[in-house]
């Protein structure tokens, strides 16, 4: 073992290596997307322009490195929200020769990785390196905008059936709470089509269970609260 | 505010100046902290402007050109050059001159002048447009670029020579002149050619072929002599090849090579626009011309990059002819590089092939985990110099989704002094307008168009500026579209600036709205500080020349003098002199500069920095009263300008791409004072049943249920409906007849919208909205945050809060003012403390406003280390 993780930390340190996690926050446009990579990054909250191309920020939530990428909203942006899933059968094999070098590495790393560990964690990151998609998806709903609930469950079921997402872990924010009237919990998991769809908050071992985790936590983000108990959720189930 | 009172600030010169009068010495210049600065509006047009024809009088050690601040000597025929004093005869051909008999460049009211220089009309060549398609798009895509390019070809004159490139995993040179059927030249996307390779494989190389040899053929195309030779096969007149064109675009397909689930199209702009420029080599020299790149997506392929597929010789022609079914393959190039060479080649490429690798963020770069930013940059910096150095324009019109890497390929675009216009779909009407804007004739078109009758195209070519100015000045470089031609001269100064080391600049395309920035420095000696044994007035010469549009190689020579002032004794007159919204734009373009090409550098600090300084040397105020902080009028509107500034896509590049980063610092660069102001602050009008329309407060008390907004932020225009206003629009008031006045309301922010859209380039965003709706953060984000959602406790009906932590301009005036009486450095940590990790309720912000100074003094002395 320590000799993987030898290998594994030098090669982090060449930079050929990034133990990251890779989040999606996905949503209709004025979910909250932005406001909430803001707020994880600098604990502010900004009010921004919509989003037009996607960004990404590095965040540190708990033990975990996340690189979240931030994907505009609006109708037309939906359409490159694929491209940051999408499931590559030939990512290993990049261009260059050096690329190959290190991913031959890489490749070596990973089955030294399953053949030596059997705990479950690490198997899963062995099957992570190999499918190379995402660790998982925030979907934001605005709790308060009650007429775009169909829109946004559309969207919603188009992610959760794509089978690149297939194993994906889904947090799923319904925001604004802080506004009166914004549709409670319950409600929003009726509009969404989640009730009793989820895997239950708390620690709720999957490991075993192929069942992808699902759960859905009311915030807001403006009072800074709700999302830190969905992150802590989410944590779990990325390793 | 006080700009618009004035209809015209840059008057007939173009020239705007952060001061209008000198600090005497180095020293006294860098206490007044914001740097001495011009900008120059290159050839914009002006009425008044006398045109000569003749070429001007330059001074024999100088070579300034004549102007109205020589002193001259009519009975000795003489004139004194005001920059080096030197005294110049003048030519026989001058010698009718006297005190009531002079020519045009000496009188007083023309500091600015052009002459057109006698060149023979024959050896003028028409424009050449060479179009550079990406077919690595989806099918909708494609259909909008193609109608958008039908209507650009219909509309180009017919003297303009087009070419016509298309790329996508391979480039194609298609032979427009060979008429019997389409012939296209096929190179491999994955390697770097050099141009005279490129010559040789489309057999433009002959033996002893000499550029200006080529000529005949290119000014004659048609005209008889060979037609199927030399250059005239790939770029035919306008008149001759729009059919062909035209068959050619109904035949054109997206790239056929197949793309693997999960990976990008294989894109090779890189090598496109390589052999756009190999192409372009062949023109004559003095040829103006451009490449106008119409991309879809990023670069995934790239010299250098490797042959993923093994793809052979074999293979390649199976799939060219696959993909150009009814084409002729007439010859496949091929680079036959050894495999070392092609390694050590810069590579083009943005990102790799790979979807699981995302393009570049603000991120990636800051932290150096870029790993093709570096690589491409110096590709196109390369492609850049070619470009220069043939005299050509690259023009990028990017459309897409995601990033295409305008980051990497503004280096090539700034230097050319190309356009840029960045599009979310080639059927988005920033785009589509933009593109058409660039060909149609008219008043708004980018052209010279009221001063001949033929000359639709817009822009001009083979631009350069030379700066002349008194000794004691020195330049530091230049920021904006164009590049430094290494000229050295005593006005150098040691520090670089932009584009810098030189008194001349080349811009291969400008036109009527380019501007530049010159930063001056003042030579650190050599003064002798006797007043009256000085010259009290300072000068400098911009001398412009260029080929305009109808192919007339025009000079023009825009003098202005300034007065030096001894600011030791006053600074009343300095204060005087200062522009506040030119020295807003300059601060905005340095630090942009500074951000880009300084790494780790702070810029909101370094605004922050400057402006405690600067309210430090010119704002009043007791000693240990904070309130009584005044700020002289010349300097009432910068604080705000600087708060914008600081809040602005150009120094916050928090949810923005380097793509869009790089696009609006590239806009920010090249447009006037007036435009580059808006970019920063934006301009607000109000609309209301019961008042005109009238600027609005940039502020969200500006909100009000029943008003219209309008917001012109360069960028995007806005139009946002209160609350009542759209929901009486829902039920569709307008309609009825009794509310004429209603639909008048709602009518007028579109029209005045109509009219900034109709004068900028590129075509601005168009967004309605109306309150609480998505699309009103457009508006909400360039607002000050007077109310927020921590401050505003009793709401009344129709008023808007922003959800925000940011600090209001009256709190960041608030501390500006205590930080003034505590002193600069102490007060800039305050300021930083304050703005950048604003606490959350405002007991906390007057905890660390009481702050003892104490305290921070182990702060300010660290300050004074660093």
């Amino acid at each position: 073992m320590f000799l993987v993780d030898w290998f594994y930390g030098i090669l982090a340190s060449l930079g050929l290596w990034q133990k990251e996690a890779k989040i999606l926050f996905l949503g209709l446009d004025n979910a909250g997307k932005t406001t909430l990579l803001h707020m994880l990054k600098d604990e502010r909250l900004v009010q921004h322009q919509p989003t037009q191309y996607p960004t990404s920020e590095e965040l540190s939530i708990g033990k975990i490195k996340f690189k979240a990428f931030d994907l505009g909203g609006h109708q037309i942006a939906r359409r490159v929200w694929k491209d940051y899933y999408a499931q590559s059968q030939t990512a290993l094999w990049d261009s260059c020769r050096l690329s190959h070098i290190i991913n031959g590495i890489r490749l070596l790393l990973t089955w030294l990785d399953m053949l030596i560990c059997v705990d479950s964690s690490c198997r899963n990151r062995a099957a992570r390196v190999a499918e190379m998609t995402v660790d998982a998806v925030v979907y934001l709903v605005d709790a308060y905008d009650k007429e775009r609930f169909a829109e946004s469950k559309k969207e919603l079921d188009a992610l959760l059936s794509d089978e690149s997402l297939a194993n994906v872990p889904f947090l799923v924010l319904g925001n604004k709470i802080d506004i009166p009237y914004a549709a409670s919990e319950e409600e929003l998991r009726y509009h969404l089509g989640l009730t009793n769809f989820t895997t239950g908050k708390g620690k709720v071992n999957l490991a075993d269970s192929n069942v992808r985790a699902m759960e859905v936590f009311m915030c807001s983000i403006v009072k800074k609260m709700g999302y830190g108990e969905g992150f802590k959720w989410l944590s779990q189930y990325i390793k | 505010m006080s700009e618009m009172a004035s209809p015209d600030p840059e008057g007939v010169d173009g020239v705007r100046m952060t001061w209008n009068v000198w600090p005497r010495t180095k020293v006294e210049s860098s206490k007044c902290v914001i740097p001495l600065a011009a900008t120059v509006a290159l050839i914009r047009p002006h009425p008044d402007i006398p045109r000569l024809q003749y070429a001007p009088l330059r001074c024999k050690t100088c070579s300034s050109a004549l102007n109205p601040f020589a002193r001259v000597d009519f009975t000795a025929k003489i004139w004194i050059c005001p920059f080096c004093y030197q005294r110049n005869h003048f030519p026989p051909q001058y010698h009718a001159i006297s005190e009531t008999n002079f020519p045009g460049e000496l009188y007083p009211q023309y500091t600015t002048v052009e002459y057109i220089l006698p060149l023979s009309n024959s050896l003028n060549p028409s424009p050449v447009f060479l179009f550079l398609l990406d077919t690595c798009l989806i099918e909708e895509e494609i259909q909008f670029l193609k109608s958008a390019l039908r209507r650009a070809i219909g509309l180009l004159p017919d003297n303009a020579l087009v070419g016509f490139v298309s790329f996508g995993t391979q480039v194609q040179v298609h032979e427009l002149g060979f008429s019997d059927m389409s012939k296209v030249y096929v190179f491999r996307g994955s390697k770097e050619i050099p141009a005279d390779q490129v010559l040789d494989q489309l057999g433009l190389s002959t033996p002893g072929r000499r550029p200006h040899k080529a000529s005949p053929g290119v000014a004659g195309a048609g005209a008889g002599g060979l037609p199927s030779s030399g250059i005239t096969r790939f770029l035919l007149p306008a008149s001759e090849c729009e059919y062909t064109l035209n068959a050619l675009l109904d035949e054109l397909q997206t790239d056929q090579w197949p793309v693997p689930p999960g990976r990008r199209p294989a894109r090779c702009t890189g090598v496109a626009l390589n052999v756009a420029a190999g192409l372009l080599s062949a023109c004559t020299p003095g040829t103006g011309a451009r490449i106008i790149a119409l991309v879809g997506g990023p670069c995934t392929e790239g010299p250098g990059a490797g042959s993923e597929y093994g793809a052979g010789v074999g293979e390649l022609s199976v799939t060219g002819g696959a993909c150009l079914w009814k084409t002729l393959l007439l010859k496949l190039a091929y680079g036959v590089q050894n495999f070392d060479f092609v390694l050590s080649l810069a590579r083009s490429k943005i990102v790799s092939k790979d979807l699981s690798d995302p393009v570049r963020s603000h991120k990636d770069l800051d932290k150096d985990a870029a790993p093709y930013f570096k690589k491409a940059v110096k590709f196109y910096e390369g492609l850049a110099k070619q470009l220069v150095s043939q005299g050509h324009v690259l023009d990028m019109f990017a459309s897409a989704l995601d990033q295409v890497g305008v980051a990497e390929i503004k280096v090539a675009v700034e230097r050319t002094g190309g356009l840029v216009v960045l599009a979310e779909s080639f059927g988005h009407s920033v785009f589509k307008d933009s593109f058409k804007r660039v060909f149609e004739d008219g008043e708004q078109s980018l052209g010279l168009c009221f001063k001949c009758a033929h000359c639709q195209l817009y822009s001009c070519f083979s631009g350069t500026l030379e700066i002349n100015c008194s000794k004691e000045i020195k330049i530091q470089g230049v920021i904006g579209p164009c590049t430094s031609l290494e000229k050295k001269g005593p006005s150098v100064a040691d520090t670089v600036i932009g584009e810098g080391n030189t008194t001349a600049w080349k811009m291969c395309g400008l036109d009527k709205s380019t501007c530049l920035t010159v930063m001056f420095d003042l030579s650190s000696s050599e003064r002798t500080n006797t007043p009256g044994a000085v010259n009290p007035q300072l000068y400098l010469q911009f001398l412009t020349s260029y080929q305009d549009p109808s192919g007339q190689s025009v000079l023009r020579v825009t003098t202005v003098t300034r007065r030096w002032v001894d600011s030791t004794v006053s600074s009343e007159e300095l204060v005087q002199g200062f522009d506040q919204e030119t020295a807003a734009v300059v601060m905005a373009r340095f630090a942009s500069l500074k951000m880009e090409s300084e790494e780790t550098f702070d810029a909101t600090r370094w605004l922050d920095r400057f402006l405690i300084r600067l309210c430090s040397k010119f704002g009043d105020y007791r000693k240990d009263d904070p309130s009584s902080f005044t700020l002289n009028p010349s300097f009432s509107l910068f604080p705000q300008f600087m708060f914008n500034l600081r809040r602005s896509q150009f120094v916050q590049v928090f949810n923005n791409s380097p793509d869009e980063t790089a696009y609006f610092r590239m806009l920010l660069n090249r447009e006037n004072i007036s435009n580059a102001a808006v970019m920063i602050q934006p301009s607000l009008i109000a609309y209301s049943f019961n008042s005109l329309p009238a600027p609005a407060l940039l502020d969200v008390a500006s909100i009000a249920a029943d008003r219209i907004l309008l917001l012109d932020s360069y960028f995007s225009v806005v139009i946002f409906h209160g609350m009542t206003i759209a929901q009486w629009r829902n039920l569709g008031y307008q309609n009825q007849p009794e509310h004429q006045a209603f639909a008048q309301l709602l009518r007028a922010p579109h029209d005045d919208s109509q009219m900034i859209i109709r004068e900028r380039f590129p075509v601005p965003r168009l967004v309605v909205c109306d309150q609480h709706g998505s699309q009103a953060r457009f508006l909400l984000a360039k607002l000050n945050p007077s109310a927020t959602y921590n401050n505003a406790h009793e709401m009344s009906a129709g008023s808007d809060v922003i959800f925000t932590d940011d600090v209001s301009l009256q709190v960041f005036f608030e501390h500006l003012q205590r930080s003034e009486f505590l002193g600069s450095s102490a007060g800039l940590i305050y300021i930083v403390l304050l703005l950048l990790y604003v606490p959350q309720d405002t007991i906390s912000v007057k905890l660390i406003l009481w702050l003892p100074s104490v305290l921070l003094l182990p702060i300010l002395h660290e300050e004074g280390h660093a």
